[in-house]
């Protein structure tokens, strides 16, 4: 099956392939050069340099693109090459008045199974991070994949994804990827590189291992990148069997060692948590970002939005935190505190439930500081609230807080009855159970001090830059005599290895994960390696002393032993759903160990004095994997709308105190290191208190971004700072006693939204329950008003959106999704910040209220809300954008001559215009991530949200082929699809049974901007809060 | 003496025609060329890397469109056929002809033929081929009598303007789904009410909205 | 010459200036009028000729960056979709008026003193109709489709949409520009003959013989070009108020705060005819100077012309006022944001800019003296001129960065191509002005001589007899 079902190409061997590259890359290439053989830019030219001096412009331009830069992969299969082909005819855009040159046309030798020219393939696959999979369904055009959606049939993330999935695709085709196999010629002089082949290694590797076998591999130490792999256990057995002596170490600069510990002091056993939101009426989070899209909570953040979908179902979270991060926003109530002060409340909750909830009494817990009176009418209510809900409620703790914290949260959930319901407990999944730095630093630097250590494997994502300053982890890989590095850009780490393999991307390779609750899914490939990039599987299984299988064939193996008879009928199901039966491992009910509690409440907790700093995932690049990927740092953070940068956020108030405002830089020192970062005071923070986002600061990506620029100005993305290099290993959380002073200079940060506040306008609606049932604040906002026009009565479809501002978020993966889906350009830190051209047609509109210490967070997604009355269309000199007969607002780029009339005024200011030749800068590869469906926009014309049209299209033939209605729910926006909380529907109006015509009902209803009467069919549903009265 | 002789009087009364007379001439030659066949391209026989001879291969062997255009009724293009359709037959027929020399050699090397496009709408044009053809829109109403073409050339002017008047009037260019491929066929009877109960039966429902074709 | 000035010092202050100082015979008018055509070019014309080609050059290299790059080489930016392109195009089509009011409803009003400078102001109207031209052709995206504004039977079956204002646009300023080219030329015709037959030498007889298309200034031409100029005049009338009645619909038909509203035609044709009449009065001043017109272009022009300057800059006022006024009494938040935002946000500087130039200042004019004086009018008309120019960015830019959604508040700053552009079409222009000066007849000979003959004819000196000196 696997073979039909996903036909891996025979690789077209290196002649022919060569010989066909001209073909292949001419269009994207010659937009390059000067006269290009299709595509738009026949019709334009880029700049003076172009048009008047070709060779003098290319030799300009060459300097922009790293050497060999549009070659394209060697060993493309037919199916890239008639996808590239089709990206350039996409890329094509509008030449309506050039005289084309005839087209080539390059049909399959040999016709592949399913393969429909001009249909897209979905594929059910999936990916990992940190070792939690997350169940994916990816659409291939012609071989290339182009858009990364969640595989509905997943039981955990149901469909849904956050950002960094729906990034997966510009990743795959990220131009910086490491491509070729790199050897230094000695570990003790780095610089002098040789190139190399992964033959010779493998061929070194297997000579070697026999020397290795003998002392049952004493010298060797792997350093692994988290995986909760099947197959990769079973091989790392195997490599075990062989060298017994060998060891094992796995890295990840963020993890969940602090949960897993607290769960080894709780219950004696490591256990993983997870999250049921649907089931909990209360949730307590401290300092816990359960609402981050990240693999292991989209089944909680899913959960979590079905709470808030309808009043009656409304449940009641409170955040106490030190950052405002995107559950703090959407929590009901947040107390601000310092992290270190989260222990201390935790603490005097677990004193304050002792009292009432059996099972807790035993426990003995002092705070170990004061409260402030705030402090405790909060530890109080809450008391009251989680004692009044057992089972039904929720203590959930964030990853940096120390493991008592952890141990204390899973005492009262289990003494609550939660454990089993709100909190599913799993056996930790991933091979090996640690992977903060501290679990394997000490050990192996002693064996490499000893020199015991002959080689070192290294597939963990770059040690060297994501750990801690006070460890010197790239010394320690120069003292080892033979380092392998496997990663996805030559970059830090690889720097310092004697080997560097590019690693295969998670679509371009055979393999197989498994999600929080232990469910597996098979990782198919959907597309041949691009570079000679190897997965992990393939380094590790070069140590077996046993042939060379493909990936494929060791994949298969591994599971038909497993499964035994019947095996290719499971797999052909595996295949196609992307789920592996029966893996999935039933969440535990441990007891409570309270000695051992008991001991670790013991010591008084550490307390934090002068400023503390907090070390943060970031939003965009997460622990800075991600710091290449365009449509990522183009996003803005779902808080401060920051983009291309990270900054040292702090309250208000401390800016004042500091004397500093945004954009003016601090010097932050501890522990004897200096950091200078630029200021950006965010509402909500604590006093006293900076979080500092990870991930930025890459030396490697200097400009950021490959792409070229216009008129000097690089579209590029700001460098930002390096937070690790204040992080410490014995506190990697976060840390306290800092200094910080203004540094007298400034730094340009891009945001894509200034005001913060609404201005007194009633732009997006929030009330408490009570309030909205006394007297809701919608009434005056929705329903007809008086006009002298007579309506247009539409009939057939009348395609319509809801969206749920009390589900919403804001976390930003509908950004992503939309970018993906409709080919929107990336535009570069300079045009944001000066120009404000971000050309997102999806945009998160977040405001501020009340208070800036105790801000409430109204996050407003806004994109083109297809008035029926559009303010647009009757300024538009040449009927540009109309409205259809669905009433559908058209933008017709091919029409548009780029007044920029419709913008000026839309009042929604959701257009976006192509100020500069965007696409002109794509390099090949990124056009692979083309979507041939929708239109490339050309310089000069307008664009904005569609409804995701080319999909309404698609399935409209379809049904129409199959004569039939379109189905409720059968399409699905891109945003719609992507959205972990379900908080936009998409649908007719004309069905009455229709969830979209049920929202638009809804008595939360209202328009943006009603009084306009511009009847937008785009309807938005108002943030009701529950908060706690007691805490009013 | 006079400053001009009497024949300025003319040279003057001709300048203004002229002066007037070239932008009115220009602009209208102009709108007249993009309607004439240079201006859409039509009747141009495209030479393709292979005699390909559609005569041939549809009347004397009478094979139907669909079984090289395989996609032509699910899919957004006709689709050209791979290397293994032309094979299929002329691995037995004609096998050493020099003609299909380049046919062997792309099966043989597993590199495609390099065919030459005919008909190249603008990428902004989104034609589907799957919905006309289950609505019954013959090839031939759009493609002419490609089995009387030595090498296929574009009949129709593909303009916006074509497109917009059979959406707006579908009748005349419906046809029974069972006669979908012939190149022959004639309403028995007026075209209009034939095709008016050919609507009805398939329920054509043509749009006019933009988005109907540019995404 | 010496100042015919001096020769009035004597007479009755009461009594104004009169419209002609001294006696002529058509010879010695014709002489003293061409004078500066036949004469070499000053140095000082040949500084400000190089002067305003360089401005040229620098138009050149804006547009053909602008459509090498693209519009994002302009400081525009969501929302500010329309910035300074759009002020320099009102702007300049707002100095244009001047021309056509003196021409044409000056005409019809059968005042004499228009004589001396209507052909001045038609050939500045004419500029800088060109210059505004420039802006809306250059601001679309993708210029090369300019044609899709313009209504043809396309083979798309396509039409404009004639809803919007920006194909009115279309229409109303090519007219406009069609009829006062026309207009002007049709003046032009005798001067030119007059040219003709005093050209010394045969190249200039011949041009000139061609320009002015067989002209004899036989009783016959001069019937049907009266009648012909009459014509035209009644036809210009209404364009003076159409043209910018029609651009400032670009604005009042939308739904901006601070576009939206009903008073902008009549506010904006005023405005334009008082920016007009100060760039008129910017050039007469060097102009009467350096080509030796004092004796027919004398202060009572001058003077008149600040008159109208005074109050039309208090019609400019009231639509300020009533701006400011409904923006209050409508209640209506954004409007309301939308006029604080002005005079106190980021732009407050060109707002009391505006508010100073177009309101305050004025308001010297009450005195004679001021009226009078060719210092102050030069500063005060090129100020007036700033002054309307910070109107159009008041209203065009500070309404798009402060409209509906807060989260869309932005900011604009120019780039140096925008700078580049204004700069640039203000060269063209001057150029355009100096080669006029030089080459053309500036003033409306035939019509001064005619003025003359009445004069001399009414046996009074006209300035006893009101009614027929008019002004």
């Amino acid at each position: 099956m696997s073979d039909s079902r996903f036909p891996l190409p025979v690789l077209g061997d290196e002649k022919s392939s060569a010989s066909v590259e001209p073909e292949v890359v001419s269009a994207p290439q010659s937009e390059a050069t000067t006269v290009p053989d299709h595509g738009y830019h026949k019709s334009y030219w880029r700049s003076l340099e172009q048009k008047l001096n070709p060779e003098k412009y290319k030799s300009l331009n060459a300097r922009e693109f790293p050497p060999n830069y549009f070659d394209v992969p060697k060993g493309v299969d037919r199916r890239e090459f008639i996808g590239l082909l089709g990206a350039s005819m996409a890329l094509a855009g509008l030449t309506a008045c050039s005289e084309k040159p005839v087209e080539p046309i390059l049909a399959y030798t040999k016709n592949p199974e399913h393969m429909v020219v001009g249909d897209p393939l979905h594929y059910a696959t999936a990916w990992s991070l940190r070792g939690v999979g997350t169940g994916l369904l990816v659409t291939a055009r012609e071989g290339r994949p182009v858009k990364v959606e969640g595989n509905p049939e997943h039981p955990v993330n149901k469909g849904s994804t956050g950002a960094y999935d729906q990034a997966l695709t510009i990743s795959l085709y990220d131009p910086k990827r490491g491509q070729h196999v790199r050897r230094t010629a000695s570990a003790t002089k780095p610089g002098d590189i040789v190139t190399a082949s992964w033959r010779t290694l493998r061929e070194q590797l297997v000579t070697q291992g026999a020397e290795w076998a003998k002392d049952g591999g004493e010298g060797l130490r792997f350093l692994m990148e988290p995986s909760s792999s099947p197959s990769g256990g079973d091989l790392r057995e195997k490599v075990l069997k062989r060298f017994p002596k060998a060891k094992f170490y796995a890295h990840a600069q963020l993890n969940h060692d602090n949960a897993i510990q607290g769960a080894e002091l709780a219950f004696g056993t490591a256990l993983h948590p997870s999250y049921a939101l649907e089931d909990a009426d209360v949730v307590v989070a401290l300092d816990a970002d359960l609402l981050e899209p990240l693999p292991e909570n989209l089944g909680a953040t899913r959960g979590w939005g079905e709470r808030r979908s309808e009043l009656s179902k409304l449940n009641r979270v409170y955040a106490i935190e030190s950052r405002l991060s995107i559950t703090g926003a959407s929590a009901d109530q947040r107390l601000r505190l310092k992290p270190s002060e989260i222990e201390g409340f935790a603490r005097a909750l677990l004193a304050e439930l002792g009292g009432s909830v059996a099972g807790l009494n035993g426990l003995s817990a002092q705070p170990g500081r004061t409260l402030s009176d705030t402090e405790q009418k909060w530890v109080k209510a809450i008391a009251r609230d989680l004692a009044g809900k057992p089972s039904r409620s929720l203590v959930a703790v964030g990853e940096t807080q120390p493991p008592v914290v952890h141990a204390i949260a899973y005492a009262i959930n289990s003494a609550l009855g939660n454990v089993g319901t709100t909190l599913q407990l799993h056996p930790v999944l991933t091979h090996e159970k640690y992977s903060s730095v501290g679990t394997w630093y000490p050990e192996l630097k002693e064996d490499v001090d000893a020199g015991k250590v002959k080689a070192l494997v290294i597939t963990a994502w770059n040690p060297v830059y994501a750990s801690p300053f006070d460890l010197d982890v790239a010394g320690l890989i120069k003292k080892v005599p033979l380092s392998i590095y496997l990663g996805s850009h030559d970059d830090e780490t690889a720097k310092v290895a004697t080997w560097y393999l590019p690693a295969q991307h998670t679509l371009e390779t055979w393999g197989d994960t498994r999600a929080v609750d232990g469910t597996a899914s098979i990782i198919q490939p959907l597309i041949r390696p691009l570079f000679d990039g190897q997965s992990e599987h393939d380094l590790l299984s070069a140590f077996l002393d046993a042939p060379e299988q493909t990936a494929y064939d060791r994949l298969r193996a591994f599971w038909s032993g497993k499964v035994g008879l019947g095996f290719d009928a499971k797999w052909e199901t595996w295949l196609s759903t992307g789920l592996i039966d029966g893996q999935t491992v039933p969440a535990q009910r441990p007891a409570l160990n309270a000695r051992g509690l008991s001991q670790a409440l013991a010591t008084a907790p550490a307390q934090g004095s002068g400023v503390e700093l907090a070390f943060v995932p970031d939003y965009r690049v997460f622990d800075g994997r991600f710091a290449n990927v365009t449509w990522l740092q183009e996003m803005p953070d779902p808080i401060t709308k920051l983009t291309w940068d990270n900054a040292a956020m702090m309250s208000p108030g401390m800016a004042k105190k500091l004397g500093v405002d945004r954009e003016s830089v601090i010097a932050i020192s501890v522990n004897g290191q200096t950091l200078e970062a630029p200021v950006l005071p965010v509402p909500g923070y604590a006093d006293d208190f900076i979080a500092l986002p990870v991930g930025y600061g890459r030396e490697l990506f200097p400009s950021g971004l490959p792409l070229g620029g216009v008129l000097g100005n690089p579209v590029n993305g700001g460098t930002g700072f390096n937070a690790y290099a204040l992080q410490t290993s014995a506190a990697l959380g976060f840390v306290s006693g800092a200094q910080v002073k203004a540094a007298g200079k400034t730094y340009d940060l891009a945001l894509t939204q200034d005001h913060w506040t609404m201005e007194g306008r009633e732009v997006s609606f929030s009330q408490t329950l009570a309030e909205f049932k006394k007297e809701p604040a919608v009434e005056e906002s929705r329903g007809p008003l008086p006009t002298l026009l007579a309506p247009v009565v539409y009939e057939g479809y009348q395609w319509a959106m809801g969206v749920d501002t009390n589900r919403c978020t804001g976390c930003s993966a509908c950004v992503v999704a939309c970018v993906a889906e409709n080919n929107i350009p990336v535009v570069g830190k300079h045009q944001i910040h000066r120009f404000n051209r971000e050309m997102h047609w999806m945009r998160i509109d977040r405001y501020f209220a009340g208070d800036e210490n105790e801000p409430e967070v109204i996050n407003q997604p806004m994109m083109c809300q297809h008035c029926e009355a559009a303010p647009c269309e009757y300024v538009c000199p040449v009927n540009a954008t109309t409205t259809s007969d669905e009433g559908l607002n058209e933008m017709v780029y091919n029409r548009c001559i780029g007044t920029r009339y419709c913008s000026n005024n839309c009042p929604y200011k959701v257009r976006r215009f192509n100020y500069l030749h965007w696409n002109g800068e794509k390099p090949a590869l990124e056009q692979m991530a083309m979507n041939p469906d929708v239109t490339v926009r050309a310089r000069g014309v307008m664009e904005k949200c569609t409804y995701c049209v080319q999909r309404i299209e698609r399935t409209r033939i379809k049904a129409r082929t199959e004569g039939r209605p379109i189905k409720e729910g059968e399409i699905v926006t891109a945003c719609q699809q992507a959205c972990p909380t379900h908080a936009i529907s998409f649908g007719t109006l004309s069905d009455q049974n229709s969830e979209t015509l049920a929202w638009h009902k809804d008595e939360r209803r209202y328009d943006v901007l009603h009084e306009l009467n511009t009847r937008p069919r785009t309807a938005y549903l108002m943030r009701v809060t529950n908060p706690n009265p007691e805490l009013a | 003496m006079a400053l001009f002789n009497r024949w300025t009087n003319t040279v003057s009364r001709l300048s203004v025609v002229v002066l007037f007379g070239t932008p009115v001439v220009l602009i209208s030659l102009l709108m007249l060329w993009v309607r004439t066949p240079y201006g859409t391209k039509q009747y141009r026989e495209v030479l393709q890397p292979i005699q390909f001879d559609h005569r041939h291969h549809v009347s004397d062997e009478g094979i139907e469109c669909r079984y090289c255009h395989t996609t032509v009724d699910k899919s957004p293009s006709a689709g050209i056929p791979s290397t293994t359709v032309c094979m299929s037959c002329h691995a037995q027929i004609w096998s050493k002809s020099p003609y299909l020399q380049m046919v062997r050699e792309a099966y043989f090397t597993d590199r495609p033929i390099q065919w030459r496009r005919v008909h190249n709408l603008p990428d902004y044009v989104y034609f589907n081929h799957s919905i006309h053809v289950n609505k019954g829109v013959g090839c031939v109403t759009c493609h002419g009598r490609v089995d009387e073409m030595p090498a296929v050339n574009q009949v129709a002017p593909l303009t916006m303007g074509w497109c917009v008047e059979c959406h707006r009037h579908p009748e005349p260019n419906l046809r029974p789904l069972e006669y979908i491929t012939s190149m022959t066929w004639k309403p028995n009877g007026d075209p209009e009410t034939v095709g008016a109960e050919l609507a009805k039966k398939y329920n054509v429902h043509t749009r006019t909205s933009c988005t109907t074709c540019h995404r | 010459m010496a100042d015919p000035h001096a020769a009035t010092a004597a007479m009755d202050p009461l009594e104004p200036v009169p419209l002609i100082i001294g006696q002529y015979t058509d010879a010695t008018l014709t002489q003293s009028l061409f004078g500066h055509v036949w004469a070499k070019p000053t140095k000082g014309w040949l500084i400000m000729f190089a002067l305003s080609l360089m401005g040229t050059g620098i138009l050149g290299i804006s547009v053909v960056i602008t459509l090498g790059w693209g519009i994002g080489t302009w400081g525009n930016t969501i929302p500010m979709g329309w910035a300074w392109g759009i002020v320099n195009f009102v702007w300049w089509v707002g100095i244009g008026h001047a021309g056509t009011l003196i021409s044409a409803i000056l005409f019809l009003f059968q005042q004499k003193w228009r004589t001396a400078i209507n052909r001045f102001a038609e050939a500045m109207t004419i500029f800088a109709v060109m210059c505004a031209g420039l802006f809306p052709a250059l601001h679309t995206g993708r210029p090369w489709f300019d044609y899709f504004l313009f209504p043809y039977p396309s083979d798309t079956l396509l039409w404009p949409q004639f809803k919007s204002p920006l194909t009115w646009d279309v229409f109303a300023v090519s007219t406009y520009f069609t009829v006062s080219l026309l207009f002007w030329y049709l003046g032009l015709i005798p001067d030119f003959a007059a040219l003709r037959d005093a050209s010394t030498n045969k190249a200039r007889r011949l041009v000139y013989g061609m320009l002015s298309l067989g002209w004899r200034g036989s009783g016959r031409h001069w019937n049907d070009y009266k009648s012909a100029y009459l014509l035209l005049a009644g036809l210009a009338t209404p364009l003076v108020l159409s043209v910018h009645t029609i651009v400032s619909f670009d604005f009042a038909v939308s739904l901006l705060p601070g576009w939206h509203t009903t008073i902008f035609p009549p506010y904006f044709v005023a405005g334009a005819v008082f920016s007009g009449f100060a760039m008129v009065v910017t050039w007469l001043v060097p102009a009467r100077q350096f080509c030796g017109l004092k004796h027919v272009i004398t202060l009572r022009h001058l003077e008149n012309m600040n008159k109208i300057i005074m109050l039309t800059g208090m019609l400019v006022a009231y639509g300020y006022m009533m701006e400011h006024f409904i923006a209050w009494y409508s209640g209506n938040v954004p409007e309301w944001d939308q006029f604080y935002d002005r005079a106190t946000g980021n732009f407050r500087a060109i707002y009391w800019t505006m508010m100073f130039c177009n309101v305050v200042l004025p308001q010297v004019y009450w005195f004679k003296k001021a009226r009078t004086s060719i210092p102050i009018m030069f500063v005060v008309s090129i100020l007036v001129n700033v002054g309307m120019w910070s109107e159009r960015f008041v209203i065009f830019v500070i309404s798009l960065h402060h409209s509906f959604l807060p989260s869309m508040f932005k900011d604009y700053v120019p780039t140096l191509v925008d700078v580049g552009l204004l700069v640039g079409t203000i060269g063209m222009f001057s150029m355009l002005m100096l080669l006029f000066l030089k080459f053309f007849p500036a003033i409306a000979v035939s019509e001064v001589k005619e003025l003359n003959h009445e004069l001399a004819h009414a046996h009074v000196r006209p300035e006893a007899n009101p009614r027929q000196s008019g002004a």
